[in-house]
């Protein structure tokens, strides 16, 4: 066997777990979803599955609870993305100036990353309780009215994006802080030299070379704030008044409570269209002011 | 020692590390290995502990059968249950809720349990209620054996009634019987605690849960005769009209507190409508004065909601263990007293009349209501009509449309559904 041949087949066998893995857990059940979504299948009626080519979709444009969760979601993304940039840029900036104990901070920092998403949901929850919650004991003992954050419409959102920004700030500002640290020292000092000011430094320097990163942060951001699920489900499970039921969990709950798997999957192809498009049209702005 | 001696080594002790494994069913040789059962429910909570107890007295006193039970919430039970089952993969016993019953038996894996209801060592169907029984039936056959009722009922602080002044001739605490009397004592016992805090007389835990106790009490209904959805019926209306009015008036806690079931464990709501479940929960806090009574009557009569656990077996297993089965469930229903000390009142009426029942106050109080108890409705789209009604209840709660005007919205969106599982069904028969 010639080396290159050899060479080939120890690329495969190295390859070979994750690509037999992909096809297993991704490609399989991405064409079992596509076949899925064009039939009507009810796991408690089996016997007789149909091919309904596209009623579910169109069944799905027609739902008033896709729009409405549809909604919820866009309106979580909106507040999510922007609040994690600014947040994560702020505390990436503040980490990079810091001279003494960086590390210590920036661990900290990621320390809620490291918990698990139910842990998370769990204490907040806790904390968000409208009698007995941790921060409407600090409201009240502050001579303040109690906010009730979890369970009026205005507040449940916005509550569920602060859960989630304290969960996933760190992760973002450690990847921020790590392209930060990459811009060479010398432009910030040649530019001070010529009288920039500390905003122009921001403005001129700094926000153009973290462009590309800013670009990897905002789409995979985008693409988790669409499928948002495991927060809200245990925080508000969608409520109040399906005001935060987002689309994950109407796939989710027509899939598994209701068992309708066809319409699950369509709405899930629907959900992943949107997605796509989003990235896409993220992408190719971003991509535009970077070059 | 070189590696080959080492990884031999390690092999030989993995080896003997698996013949010793707790079971011991590989060291059987010889012997007849039990038939091992797999029992799935959604007993979290300390009624789950006190059905492992039974568990390990079968298992005691049945050398030739090994339950093992496998526990999860209820919010993800029938997901997993569901989908195992319906791929002859699932566990051979489980436990459904009555309500949940048509979902499971249009899918087809739940066993034809009638033969257990005849013979000599049957379970007597004259010890059930006909209504109970009506649930477990399909079809002419018995798919499921019910364990328990588990009504709602009212849950009281005997001593916050106590202190005012709320008691009978004996001076222990009166809780309200009639619509006249709940509204006095609400009133009464809401006031300002020492921390600025209001103490409320009252609370709804689940919102629509307290709607659905409230139902029957306004003859209310989920369908009509002709199978229609009547979530708009006058009496439904009526009901959620009663919700409605004690919110208006400030007599339950604004719906946005979260008070409910923490406020009566808190000590800071007088009375609570929840299932006789949660008595296990009341049992952990020792302070807390309370006694278990029937919901009172505010609508026309008598009447409460109520649900079943019921046991079930998987269709299709090995006739060995479908006999194990049998025998598992025929003890769990004789020894059903047992479990009613989990917060639970036994299905069968023998077990009701005995001393042991008797000295069980609030399952007593709560199983007066049998005979004029409502079950949720039978249909395979429970989830989403119990959405609707959700809904429904919680919109007119916070006062953001009528009692009217919502069931009415939940009337149209169910009966869409039905239509749609009906449209869908009857394609199914045409394809079959």
């Amino acid at each position: 066997m010639t080396y290159s041949k050899r060479r080939g087949i120890t690329a495969w066998l190295f390859l070979a777990p994750y690509v037999i893995s992909f096809c297993c857990f991704i490609v399989v059940p991405i064409v079992v979803a596509m076949v899925l979504s064009t039939m009507q299948y009810d796991l408690t009626a089996r016997d007789k599955i149909q091919f309904i080519g596209t009623k579910n979709f169109t069944d799905a444009w027609g739902d008033q609870y896709f729009w409405m969760a549809l909604k919820g979601t866009l309106h979580y993304t909106v507040l999510m993305v922007p609040g994690l940039l600014v947040a994560a840029l702020g505390m990436s900036l503040g980490l990079n100036a810091l001279t003494r104990g960086r590390n210590t901070v920036r661990a900290l920092l990621y320390l809620p990353g490291m918990f698990n998403v139910a842990v998370t949901a769990i204490l907040w929850q806790w904390f968000y309780n409208n009698e007995f919650g941790l921060f409407n004991f600090v409201l009240k003992k502050l001579g303040l009215s109690a906010i009730p954050f979890l369970s009026e419409k205005g507040y449940a959102m916005p509550s569920i994006v602060v859960m989630s920004l304290w969960w996933s700030l760190g992760g973002t500002a450690v990847v921020l802080l790590a392209a930060l640290q990459q811009i060479p020292r010398q432009i910030f000092e040649a530019a001070a030299l010529d009288g920039a000011t500390n905003g122009r430094l921001l403005t001129r320097i700094t926000l153009p070379q973290l462009r590309p990163v800013l670009l990897f942060v905002v789409v995979t951001n985008t693409i988790g704030g669409f499928q948002v699920f495991a927060q809200i489900l245990m925080l508000t499970n969608g409520g109040p008044e399906l005001a935060t039921r987002g689309v994950v969990q109407y796939i989710y709950e027509q899939a598994f409570n209701n068992y309708r798997l066809g319409y699950g999957a369509a709405m899930s192809w629907m959900l992943f269209a949107l997605i796509a498009a989003f990235g896409l049209l993220q992408f190719r702005i971003m991509r535009r002011s970077v070059a | 020692m070189n590696a080959k001696w080492s990884i031999a080594l390690l092999f030989g002790f993995c080896a003997v590390l698996g013949l010793l494994r707790t079971d011991g069913s590989l060291l059987q040789i010889g012997g007849k290995k039990p038939v091992e059962l797999n029992f799935w429910n959604g007993f979290t909570g300390p009624d789950g502990r006190v059905m492992l107890g039974m568990i390990r007295d079968f298992n005691e006193k049945n050398p030739d059968i090994h339950v093992s039970m496998q526990r999860m919430a209820w919010a993800t039970y029938y997901n997993k249950l569901m989908v195992a089952a319906v791929d002859d993969r699932g566990p051979q016993l489980f436990v459904i809720h009555a309500s949940t019953l048509p979902r499971m038996q249009r899918a087809g894996f739940l066993s034809d349990l009638s033969e257990m209801y005849q013979g000599p060592s049957r379970v007597p169907t004259e010890d059930f209620e006909p209504y109970v029984l009506q649930q477990v039936k399909f079809d002419g056959k018995y798919l499921a054996i019910p364990l328990d009722i588990h009504p709602q009922g009212m849950y009281v602080n005997t001593d916050i009634l106590k202190n005012a002044g709320i008691v009978d001739d004996q001076g222990n605490a009166r809780p309200p019987a009639t619509r006249e009397e709940f509204l006095k004592v609400i009133s009464t016992t809401k006031k300002l605690g020492p921390d600025n805090s209001t103490n409320w007389g009252f609370s709804f835990t689940n919102w629509q849960n307290n709607f659905q106790t409230l139902l029957p009490q306004f003859d209310g209904k989920y369908v009509d005769e002709n199978g229609k959805a009547a979530l708009d019926c006058p009496g439904n209306i009526a009901a959620l009209k009663f919700m409605a009015e004690l919110s208006k008036k400030k007599l339950i806690p604004p719906p946005q507190t979260q008070m409910g079931w923490i406020g009566f464990r808190q000590k800071k709501v007088a009375i609570a409508w929840e299932g006789v479940y949660m008595l296990g929960d009341l049992k952990s806090i020792p302070d807390l004065k309370y006694v278990g009574c029937p919901i009172p009557t505010i609508g026309n009569h008598e009447g409460t909601m109520a649900d079943s656990h019921t046991l079930c077996i998987r269709k299709g297993i090995p006739d060995r263990e479908r006999e194990a089965a049998k025998r598992f469930i025929a003890y769990l229903s004789q020894h059903s007293i047992d479990w009613a000390n989990a917060g639970q009142v036994p299905a069968r009426r023998s077990l009701r009349e005995t001393d042991a029942f008797k000295k069980m106050p609030v399952q007593v109080a709560f199983a007066k209501q049998i005979p004029h108890m409502m079950y949720p409705p039978r249909t395979p789209v429970l989830f989403e009509l119990g959405l609707e009604v959700g809904l429904a209840v919680e919109k007119v709660i916070r006062g953001r449309t009528t009692p009217e005007e919502a069931l009415h919205i939940a009337n149209i969106n169910t009966q869409r559904v039905m239509d749609r599982d009906k449209a869908e069904q009857a394609s199914r028969k045409v394809t079959q």
